[in-house]
């Protein structure tokens, strides 16, 4: 490792700003045999008009023929912006140096014909990738820009229907297809202009975790069936880094460090990165639990358990059998301690339609934070909308403080009670910055009381306070479709936290986010908790929840099918529970998260 | 469920519905009206269904017919027949009634024709026949038809978000839903123009505005589609000629001339030769179904025979 890390700094030596990088880069076999790089980045610096600051930062490596690269890093450190510069008509404007060659040509010299064609390039929003009325169609319509013949973009759809399963939604319009599919038919029709390298940003961050693990399970087929090289950026590392070959991990613009999955858990435990909070399960774990013997570090849940299994017969812990909790224990509550009560709730969208939500029960104590779990299209946004009183139940009825929701005006309900963060931010940006846009849901800058604002504070005052709160210092004369996922998530939970709800419903709040904008966004959650809120949220996120929820449920069916504490709840459960309670049941079955499992392992107490 | 003619190629269904609708339209002759009612009445049947073609015509044709039959003769006062004098003086005549009655018949034939034609005639198809035209017009067609649902639906879910912090537009006073309104307008105007970068990045991506764009569709012209519009050039052809000769010429001003009543030979050929091309897709779809269930006898016919025989050598 070393001999190529000299390597590596000697090519590079000439920068005086290169940082402690570390290239674990087998680059002996790299540079003899072995098949050769298919896109190679030389010394790329980059920086957007009129900023100081690089976001790109002497960006230097290979892609070798067929491989498998994962592209990491917390948002904003320049992931995006380094794949928009291997496609020139995404590459945005600004001071450029260095160069990228692909198949030993410069980059720009591709005709654009070549590049679209060679290079595939797959981008984060499933839906505005579309851009025709039928899936058939949009699987020609490389093809036809292209300008190939009628019986050869026959032949290419027919294959690509059949090798992606589309067969079956042939003929359908896109708009009635699931987030999956309509992602699944953007590769398709990449795929279809048999493109040499692929290139994929964050592809599965708008979808649920069946249909992301289902695309990106599709990637790697095609990764290992037709040997298309992938380049790709991800947040669900869980499922890319078992079949990645290589990692490169980027830091504020400049490589951080690369090599092998493994290779980058013992490097980043070395260094003792923040970026670990990114990484799989079984590496957290591994990186916090030192080990006498030295182990090579666990990528997936059952190179984990054999990891567990080692550590604990060096440590002695004996297996532990999992308790059963009564999930459903109803404890009795006080009348006032239930802020939101749903009794017997059946609703359905038509007459002729099965119902979506089957006698729903559930009631929720002030101050807890509420998680619903469930599969996609269960019902959960359904239940979320009869609870926020956009949609009607036919039978039952929902109660705050124990007065029916119906019998609320609008002003009593919306303004100071109920706090509904829709799922996608946007559908809540009205200004051109976002100071404007705290603003205008107080009624404008004008220090006027007015019947949207009638707290007693100034309204300046409240919107810094929300300000504080919600981390948005730095950003509020920034245009709210600038900022990132996360900024732009905060930004919505601060227009609603205007309104001083005591219950904040969310619709998926975590999705598209990192790990380290979903901790933000937890510790927000807290706070907002200790002044005393009620926070509800639906999610697919097992891993938010079951870290950071008082109280999880299981959607399902149009009911909750278990409810209990994080630890109650996931401990029992086989399949639908944290992937560090599945790698660490056997030894601790009431460790849910990583910190968990690592805790129980520092622990003595139980070593004989 | 599709009927046979829809299967056809795209190029035949529309130049049949150009040359039904084309001689409804322009031939005002009452006997090929009538085939063309009927030939109208039968296909929507097919299409349809008898319930909704009933309350069509019961909904839509009657009155029409209706209203256009006694409005002619209320302005209309041409003809040489005089049946009365309206209030005003004007002659009501005879001539117009019948003329008023036939242009009822015309708007009611086209309509049902054209109701059939939206059935028949999917966005697809009218996409790749303009396409063939003017190839960006299809592309921007199949756009538009694959952006007016996802803006419609973005509207909901931002009105849906705006009416959870208390600025819906259902209640409230007219200037605050028509401001509550404006908002969500504004905010989807700024949606959809932000996330149309991202559509044309993909459209980049995948080498659009490259020369020499071609369009591709699903159709193909095969043997079926030959014989088939052999079949209509015939019976059209026939048609025509038959117009041209003046076997069915027919006026209503001054006076009131019908050829072709009482029959002729050449009318004869006129009337035949259009009664074939407007049931044609009728009879196609008819034809279907009687072969489907010829093979279903025969496939019932020799499950009983195996059966038999397996009794015998039990």
């Amino acid at each position: 490792m070393s001999e190529s890390m000299g390597k590596e700094t000697k090519q590079n030596s000439s920068k005086s700003d290169k940082k402690n990088i570390n290239h674990i880069d087998n680059s002996i076999e790299s540079q003899t045999d072995g098949p050769g790089s298919i896109l190679e980045i030389k010394d790329l610096c980059f920086a957007y008009p009129e900023e100081e600051k690089r976001a790109l930062n002497h960006i230097s490596f290979q892609i070798k023929e067929g491989e498998f690269l994962v592209l990491c890093g917390k948002s904003g450190c320049g992931k995006s912006t380094l794949l928009k510069h291997m496609k020139t008509p995404l590459t945005p404007h600004g001071k450029r140096k260095g160069e990228i060659l692909f198949d030993g040509k410069n980059l720009h010299e591709m005709t654009g014909r070549e590049q679209s064609q060679r290079i595939g390039y797959v981008l984060q929003n499933p839906d505005n990738q579309i851009v025709t009325d039928k899936v058939w169609h949009e699987l020609a319509f490389g093809l036809e820009s292209l300008g190939y013949k009628s019986a050869e973009i026959r032949i290419r759809v027919a294959e690509m229907a059949s090798y992606f399963g589309i067969q079956d939604w042939f003929y359908k319009n896109v708009a009635e297809l699931s987030g999956g599919q309509k992602q699944l038919l953007n590769l398709a029709s990449i795929m279809a202009m048999h493109p040499d390298i692929l290139i994929l940003d964050e592809p599965t961050s708008q979808l649920d975790p069946i249909a992301a693990s289902d695309f990106l399970g599709t990637v790697k087929k095609i990764n290992r069936d037709l040997g298309t090289t992938i380049l790709l950026t991800e947040h669900h590392l869980e499922e890319v880094f078992p079949a990645a070959d290589r990692v490169v991990v980027m830091e504020g613009g400049e490589v951080l460090c690369m090599g092998t999955p493994e290779e980058i858990g013992e490097e980043l435990k070395k260094q003792n990165h923040e970026m670990f909070l990114a990484m799989p399960v079984p590496m957290q774990i591994y990186a916090k639990v030192n080990s006498g013997k030295h182990m090579e570090c666990p990528i997936t849940v059952r190179d984990g358990r054999n990891w567990l299994n080692a550590i604990c017969k060096e440590k002695q812990i004996r297996p532990q059998e999992a308790e059963f909790f009564g999930k459903d224990a109803k404890e009795k509550l006080a009348k006032e301690e239930i802020i939101l009560e749903a009794k017997d709730i059946w609703f359905r969208y038509d007459k002729d339609q099965p119902d979506v939500v089957k006698g729903l029960n559930l009631s929720l104590k002030r101050g807890e934070f509420f998680a619903l779990l469930g599969g996609n299209g269960t019902g959960k946004s359904t239940t979320l909308s009869i609870i926020s009183r956009l949609r009607k139940p036919y039978r039952g009825k929902v109660l705050l403080e124990g007065k029916d929701v119906r019998r609320y005006s609008e002003k009593e309900l919306f303004r100071g009670f109920l706090g509904v963060l829709p799922q996608n931010p946007q559908s809540l940006f009205v200004k051109k910055t976002v100071e404007l846009e705290l603003f205008e849901m107080v009624g404008g800058t004008k220090e006027k009381k007015n019947e949207e604002y009638h707290l007693a504070m100034e309204k300046c005052e409240a919107v810094e306070g929300i300000v504080k709160v919600t981390h948005l210092e730095g950003l509020l004369h920034r245009h709210p479709y600038d900022l990132s996922g996360g900024e732009q998530q905060r930004l919505a939970l601060a227009k609603i936290l205007l309104l001083r709800p005591k219950l904040l419903l969310m619709d998926e709040p975590t999705k598209g986010l990192d790990s380290y904008f979903k901790k933000e966004f937890a510790e927000i959650l807290d706070l907002l908790k200790k002044q005393g809120v009620t926070i509800f949220m639906i999610s697919h996120d097992i891993e938010f929840c079951a870290s950071y929820a008082d109280r999880c449920g299981l959607f399902f069916d149009g009911n909750i099918a278990a409810s209990g504490t994080p630890k109650s709840f996931f401990a029992g459960n086989n399949f639908y529970t944290t992937a560090a309670n599945r790698m660490a049941r056997k030894y601790f079955p009431m460790a849910v998260t990583a910190a968990d499992v690592a805790e129980a392992l520092l622990d003595d107490s139980r070593c004989v | 469920m599709k009927d046979t003619f829809s299967t056809y190629h795209p190029l035949l269904n529309m130049l049949y519905f150009v040359g039904v609708i084309g001689v409804t339209v322009f031939v005002v002759h009452p006997v090929i009206l009538a085939i063309s009612l009927f030939g109208g009445i039968a296909y929507s049947v097919l299409l349809k269904g008898w319930k909704k073609t009933v309350k069509f015509n019961l909904i839509f044709s009657i009155p029409m017919m209706l209203i256009v039959a006694l409005m002619n003769p209320m302005f209309n006062h041409y003809g040489v027949t005089i049946i009365g004098y309206l209030h005003n003086g004007n002659p009501f005549t005879l001539e117009s009634c019948v003329y008023g009655l036939v242009m009822a018949m015309m708007l009611v034939c086209t309509m049902i024709w054209f109701s059939c034609y939206t059935i028949v005639m999917t966005s697809d198809k009218f996409i790749y026949l303009f396409g063939k035209i003017i190839p960006a017009l299809s592309l921007v067609l199949s756009m538009c038809l694959r952006f007016v649902p996802k803006f419609i639906r973005e509207a909901g879910v931002i009105s849906d978000g705006q009416k959870c912090i208390g600025r819906s537009t259902e209640n409230g006073s007219l200037v605050k839903r028509a401001k509550h309104g404006i908002t969500i307008f504004s905010i989807l105007v700024t949606w959809a123009l932000e996330n149309a970068i991202e559509t044309s990045d993909s459209m980049k991506c995948r080498g659009y505005g490259e020369k020499g764009r071609t369009a591709f569709s699903l159709y193909r012209f095969d043997k079926r589609d030959i014989l088939c519009l052999l079949f209509m050039g015939a019976s059209f052809a026939l048609t025509l000629f038959g117009f041209s000769k003046g076997y069915t010429f027919c006026q209503y001003n001054p006076k009131i001339i019908v050829k072709g009543i009482p029959l002729t030979a050449g009318s004869l050929l006129v009337y035949l030769a259009f009664l074939l091309f407007s049931v044609l897709p009728v009879v196609l779809e008819l034809w279907d179904r009687y072969q489907w269930k010829q093979r279903r006898k025969q496939v019932e016919k020799a499950e009983q025979a195996n059966y038999r025989l397996w009794e015998v050598q039990d």
